[in-house]
């Protein structure tokens, strides 16, 4: 089943006086439960695409649609709704909210599409559970790892159940031996979970666990290549 | 979801304590000052509520010139005519007790040098009821040792100021001229002669303070002895009357007014309600004065959240970022940065009221201890239960609206900006 659809999609950037076309017509379809991989050089429009495909952003141009909702069609509170429960994202700098617990990162979400504290309570301890952080539901993220950072990121980023998890250079600022154990566990809960994942990334390693990379030059694709 | 709401900005503000403890401070000071002074204003209008309540009681009132409460009359007595007997006339009166004055010539006795001092001085009629059934009105008149104040049933004495009785010569047991109209004359035998600190003493001790122009150059001589020397006519000064039992006061001095208006008397009856609604009036604008002053400080304050908060908002650029990312609305953020700042301000308001309140009670106990005031006169401390509530309210306010504009900018921020700020 097709779960995004990007159909001839540009984005325009102004900057400053200059505008800046990141995205020239991109066509890209994504299924359910399928693992994308999306790698590029620097400036390509892997960012923007993700925004794109996360709900974050829309298109100039074109067609886009999640799950058969239009993007460009979708009010901003919509689309936050939409996003949130829809989309889980993995950031490449965590970007937890220093002055919560890990526990406290994991429920916001949840916060804010009105889930019940005992709910919540017990789906945040279960996802810290399941990426091995029973013992750290209490730490701030100065008092934990990078590693344990990038895993209550992930834990946050399943906190409402979406359909895909979106990974923007998710081993970027972790060590190979920590990136690899990320990665195991991405593609494990993707698997485990049944969701459908798309990671943006440099790392051939990430690349690796996809099943189909798609190349990006110039805000088109490029290269299309289905992993056996 | 305002629970969780709150919980979030509480634990921003317990995050940045330091930055959070300034702003708290800033609005402490401004709360502390509006409290504080607002609540000396109340002290001192209890104060004079009291001591208003204390010469008045609950069945008392004045007659006095028309004029008296104006602020033409800049508060200084003018003699009115009156009938006594259509004022005894009135349903619901009780007593009622005058003060007349003249000026009379007057003459001691021969001195050492041969002479008979003599000069025209001020002369006061006191109704006997005025010292039995009135005595709040006169204050305790302190006399010289071996002197006695006027009774019920005297005739030809009299009480002088100290000045008049140096003047004239004269001590107690001796006896001096009082001329009065055309042939009328008497000779009075000196019965007392007030305490010179008395005279200059405080301004709230009856007819030898602030009510009349008496002082040390008077002459005080017993009602019956004044009409011996004047006829009754345009020489009231002032005329206390006291209600029988069950009538309320206000009624009585009503029909008093009117009934001797009707009678062509320049007069107005004056109630404790009366004058304290003056003092409410005159307090009420020293209060508003002394409110503005203070909340020119809370501005400060206010200022002070803002500025926190714009720090706070920037700050967290990438919060805002991330809170959008995952399911936040715009006015999720705003909710969560409005409680905040609001926050700062209700805490910055209670410790701000406890410790204006303290300011105000440590005021009053110093007032009350140090400043040594006349006749028993005591600030009480006041603790507005009104005024503490509006307080917090406001505080609350204040710290909620000096946070709207920053949690707008930050309510407002594209998420993909937010999330790209570094």
């Amino acid at each position: 089943m097709r779960l995004l659809h990007l159909e001839g999609v540009t984005k325009d950037y102004a900057l400053g006086k200059t505008i800046v076309r990141a995205l020239r017509g991109l066509d890209l379809s994504i299924e359910t439960g399928e693992i994308l991989a999306i790698m590029g050089p620097s400036g390509s429009g892997k960012s923007t695409l993700m925004h794109i495909l996360g709900a974050l952003d829309t298109p100039t141009d074109g067609t886009a649609s999640l799950e058969g909702h239009d993007l460009l069609k979708l009010s901003e509170n919509d689309l936050v709704t939409l996003r949130g429960r829809k989309v889980g994202f993995v950031f490449q700098t965590f970007n937890l909210i220093q002055a919560l617990t890990a526990q406290q990162n994991v429920e916001l979400p949840m916060i804010f599409l009105g889930v019940k504290r005992r709910d919540r309570l017990e789906r945040a301890r279960y996802l810290l559970e399941k990426v091995g952080l029973g013992d750290r539901v209490a730490h701030r993220p100065n008092e934990l790892s990078g590693g344990e950072r990038q895993r209550v990121a992930i834990a946050r980023a399943l906190a409402n159940d979406p359909e895909i998890l979106l990974a923007d250079e998710p081993t970027g600022n972790l060590d190979s031996e920590t990136g690899a154990t990320i990665l195991d566990l991405l593609k494990r809960l993707s698997v485990d979970q049944g969701k459908t994942m798309i990671l943006i990334t440099h790392d051939p390693d990430a690349a690796a666990i996809a099943h189909r990379v798609v190349r990006l030059r110039d805000g088109r694709v490029v290269q299309e290549v289905r992993n056996a | 979801m305002l629970r969780e709401f709150l919980r979030l900005a509480a634990q921003n503000v317990l995050h940045r304590k330091l930055r959070s403890f300034l702003a708290v401070l800033g609005v402490c000071i401004g709360i502390a000052a509006v409290v504080g002074l607002i609540s000396i204003g109340l002290s001192l209008q209890a104060m004079m509520k009291g001591q208003v309540s204390k010469v008045f009681g609950v069945d008392t009132f004045v007659i006095m010139d028309q004029d008296m409460m104006n602020r033409q009359s800049h508060g200084v007595m003018k003699e009115f005519a009156l009938d006594m007997e259509t004022l005894r006339g009135v349903e619901g009166v009780k007593t009622v007790a005058a003060v007349r004055q003249r000026t009379a010539f007057v003459q001691g006795g021969m001195n050492a040098e041969g002479k008979m001092p003599q000069g025209f001085m001020p002369v006061m009629g006191l109704s006997p009821e005025l010292l039995t059934e009135f005595s709040a009105f006169t204050g305790d008149l302190a006399l010289e040792p071996g002197g006695r104040n006027i009774q019920v049933g005297d005739v030809e004495v009299a009480v002088l100021g100290a000045d008049v009785a140096e003047r004239l010569g004269v001590g107690v047991g001796a006896s001096f001229l009082v001329a009065g109209e055309g042939k009328n004359e008497i000779r009075a035998t000196v019965i007392g002669i007030l305490a010179a600190s008395e005279e200059d003493g405080g301004d709230d001790r009856g007819f030898s303070g602030g009510m009349s122009s008496a002082s040390g150059d008077t002459v005080y001589i017993p009602y019956a002895t004044m009409d011996r020397l004047w006829p009754e006519g345009n020489d009231f000064l002032v005329t206390a009357v006291k209600t029988l039992p069950g009538y309320e006061v206000d009624d009585v001095a009503d029909r008093a007014e009117v009934a001797l208006k009707a009678e062509g008397s320049r007069v107005t009856a004056i109630t404790s309600g009366d004058i304290t609604d003056v003092i409410d009036e005159m307090l009420g604008y020293i209060n508003i004065f002394l409110g503005g002053l203070a909340a020119i400080s809370l501005v400060v304050g206010g200022v002070g959240v803002m500025n926190t908060m714009f720090t706070s908002v920037l700050e967290r650029t990438k919060d805002i970022g991330v809170m959008k990312a995952v399911g936040a609305k715009n006015r999720h953020i705003l909710a969560i940065f409005l409680i905040e700042s609001g926050l700062i301000g209700m805490f910055g308001g209670l410790v701000g009221t406890v410790f204006g309140l303290g300011l105000s009670a440590v005021v009053c106990w110093a007032l009350n201890t140090f400043a040594n005031m006349p006749g028993g006169v005591s600030f009480p401390f006041v603790a507005s239960p009104g005024l503490i509530v509006v307080t917090l309210l406001g505080a609350f306010a204040i710290g909620a609206v000096s946070g709207l504009w920053p949690a707008r900018r930050g309510a407002r921020m594209p998420v993909v900006d937010a999330l790209r700020y570094e």
